[in-house]
């Protein structure tokens, strides 16, 4: 008796093992990579004529399922959702210009990453906003959950202006905001400056903002370190392909930004 | 299967703000629901007495705030009028919604209560040699708060919940404020759960008050 | 260096049916949620009605919470708690859920308050000429109870409608996300959330004026 009850605790011990969670499995289980992308960031992400999902990030996420022989569900997010997605396994990946700060790797897990930007001001003509003291007084927007809301803020409380600032819920509010008047400046990305410039006769591009380069990685679960490590191999291939320079030149044009950091083995 | 891990230490750590932003929701949805009772009221006596353009000023008012929904009324009067080169700052903007929104219910409400009192009672008081200011404010209206004092209790508890939506116009009240946290520490389960507490205290809170009101006000 | 496409798209009168096609989504949504939450808020105020226990100490409690926070937030906590606990729920479904509940405790209220207003001595009668307890309840107080509540009922039916705009939130694709999504291809927010306005009014507008004759009827 005692040896079976020894067998099934063993048995249970050997289950207890917490079976953690393989993304790599699951997605190839149920044939579809739910892929998170932020759609109201054009070039990068936007919606075409058709209102179908488009843009940088779309194709590298076709990419991504192409690569894995399955099929590729598009799960268009709000900033602030990006994280939130992830850590709670509604999403496989993201993907959407996320930049990978350490508070932000506390909750999920990121890749190598696959695209820089740096933040850059939008401005409403009317406001002669040429240098970043000239925003002194001035009333500042940014997206909800985004690196340069976090870093404005920083800005913000030096100066004592945080009542000046105001959060979006996503780029393209931020973007009507400064066109239609309701802020001076929007924070924005550098890629997104052109198409909007050329779509509002008084939207004007503004300075560039005085923090870091903004590395953006892809976004997986923290736990899931296979995963992980998959999606830095497919990031490499990007980019070892050509691919990388293709699309960037398709949505941005010109040269992709290089993807190493000088001094630092990745 | 359940390998999500709480972390509720920064949503204590941010308490007191969201108790402290607790009070603006409160303090907004009591504006809105003091300009909703006093334009709802205007809007009643427009849509029952009047003739012509501000009759139908009045019924075209009730009939948006009632047929669509609040948050695309909020859009409205955000980007909407912001087309028009009118631009509100978020608090302007979600006050004047939920006003709009109240006082389209409201009206509604006051034109049921005012249908419930006898027209005899008008012409009485006229007989007495008042006024028709006088007849209505002494004679009519005290009766009609009281008739429509329960759905207006029910009008201020979906105030403090409509509030909610300032959080998508950017506006800093329990929602806004709990969401911004949330983006912050990417913890939106455990932020939103102790808004949802917040928010069933305040309503407690409202209700209370209302009870201890009535007691006093219907006193006889 | 090709020139990018280009990145924003005029409104065109495809548009229009991506509009319309998210009305019905908006349409679908509600009915769906209506119809289930309506049935399950009828055995909720049954219950509420008929047992103190069950219905006063444990049930009414549950329903009040749903009445008590904002509709968003309840979205949003359910929305980001499923999936910790295995629940694969897209927008839509999750939408659904809390919609459905939502309704069900708005309509236990109005469901208790139709069968409280069917007169005792009646159904004391009907049971007397040998009706069984579930013959009274269908066929003596759901015919006039209901008749009763109807307008009650409509205006939930109004309400959850107009609420279904907030699984937007979420995501799901219904007519205030289908307009936000215009906006953000054709920036062009008035024309955009004046045809949506026009199609809510249209959602809506009809089964509020069919109430309300059905009320004068009634009166008469």
């Amino acid at each position: 008796m005692k040896k079976i009850i020894t067998a099934l605790l063993s048995i249970a011990a050997l289950n207890s093992v917490s079976v953690t969670a393989d993304t790599l499995d699951d997605v190839a289980d149920r044939g579809t990579l739910r892929c998170g992308v932020v759609l109201d960031f054009p070039p990068i992400g936007y919606r075409d004529a058709n209102n179908e999902p488009a843009g940088f990030d779309v194709d590298y996420c076709n990419d991504l399922a192409k690569s894995l022989e399955v099929d590729v569900q598009i799960m268009p997010l709000t900033w602030s959702e990006r994280l939130p997605v992830i850590a709670t396994g509604r999403a496989d990946v993201v993907f959407g210009g996320t930049s990978d700060s350490l508070a932000r790797a506390r909750t999920v897990g990121f890749s190598i990453p696959y695209a820089i930007y740096y933040s850059q001001g939008v401005v409403n003509s009317k406001s002669n906003i040429t240098s970043i003291d000239d925003i002194r007084g001035k009333r500042v927007a940014a997206a909800l959950g985004t690196l340069p809301e976090q870093e404005w803020l920083k800005i913000a409380a030096k100066w004592g202006e945080e009542n000046l600032y105001q959060s979006y819920q996503s780029e393209n509010e931020v973007f009507l905001a400064v066109a239609q008047g309701k802020a001076d400046i929007g924070l924005t990305t550098n890629t997104a400056i052109k198409p909007i410039t050329q779509q509002y006769a008084n939207l004007e591009a503004g300075p560039r903002m005085p923090w870091v380069a903004d590395y953006t990685s892809i976004v997986g679960k923290r736990q899931d370190v296979t995963w992980l490590n998959y999606l830095n191999l497919f990031v490499t291939h990007q980019v070892r392909s050509g691919r990388y320079q293709e699309l960037w030149g398709k949505y941005v044009g010109g040269d992709a930004p290089d993807l190493r950091i000088p001094g630092v083995m990745y | 299967m359940f390998d999500y891990n709480f972390h509720w230490r920064p949503v204590l750590k941010s308490l007191p703000d969201l108790i402290q932003a607790g009070l603006v929701t409160l303090e907004i949805a009591s504006l809105a629901m003091f300009l909703g009772v006093v334009i709802g009221l205007c809007l009643a006596l427009m849509r029952m007495n009047m003739t012509g353009p501000l009759k139908w000023f009045a019924v075209t008012w009730i009939e948006i705030a009632r047929n669509t929904p609040a948050l695309f009324q909020l859009f409205f009067f955000g980007f909407g009028l912001g087309a028009f080169g009118i631009n509100l700052s978020p608090f302007v903007i979600i006050l004047t919604g939920l006003s709009f929104n109240c006082a389209g219910y409201l009206a509604e409400n006051f034109r049921g209560g005012f249908q419930a009192i006898p027209v005899m009672q008008i012409n009485s008081a006229r007989c007495l040699g008042m006024n028709s200011w006088q007849a209505y404010t002494r004679i009519v209206i005290p009766q009609v708060l009281r008739i429509v004092y329960y759905p207006i209790t029910n009008q201020m508890v979906w105030a403090v919940l409509m509030s909610s939506l300032g959080m998508l116009i950017g506006f800093k009240e329990l929602s806004g404020e709990t969401q911004f946290f949330a983006s912050k520490t990417f913890r939106v389960f455990e932020y939103f759960a102790v808004a949802a507490v917040i928010y069933y205290v305040i309503v407690k809170i409202v209700l209370g008050a209302s009870r201890l009101l009535a007691m006093r006000l219907f006193r006889y | 260096m090709q020139e990018p496409i280009s990145f924003f798209t005029g409104f065109n009168p495809n548009d229009l049916w991506f509009l319309g096609e998210a009305a019905l989504k908006t349409l679908w949504i509600s009915i769906l949620s209506i119809t289930v939450g309506s049935v399950m808020g009828c055995v909720f105020g049954w219950i509420l009605h008929e047992s103190r226990f069950a219905g006063g100490i444990i049930l009414a409690p549950i329903l009040d919470v749903f009445r008590s926070v904002p509709l968003i937030i309840q979205l949003v906590l359910f929305y980001n708690f499923a999936p910790m606990v295995g629940l694969d729920l897209n927008p839509f479904l999750s939408g659904v859920v809390i919609l459905t509940f939502y309704t069900a405790s708005l309509v236990s209220n109005v469901a208790r308050g139709g069968i409280e207003s069917v007169e005792m001595s009646m159904r004391r009668a009907s049971r007397s000429l040998g009706l069984t307890y579930w013959q009274d309840l269908f066929h003596v107080v759901l015919p006039i109870g209901g008749r009763t509540v109807f307008p009650a009922w409509i205006g939930v039916v109004l309400g959850v409608m107009k609420d279904s705009a907030l699984v937007s939130v979420l995501g799901y694709v219904e007519l205030l996300k289908a307009s936000q999504i215009l906006i953000t291809r054709t920036q062009e927010p008035l024309l955009i959330l004046s045809i949506a306005g026009v199609f809510y009014f249209a959602l809506s507008y009809p089964i509020s004026l069919y109430a309300s004759r059905f009320e004068k009827r009634w009166a008469k």
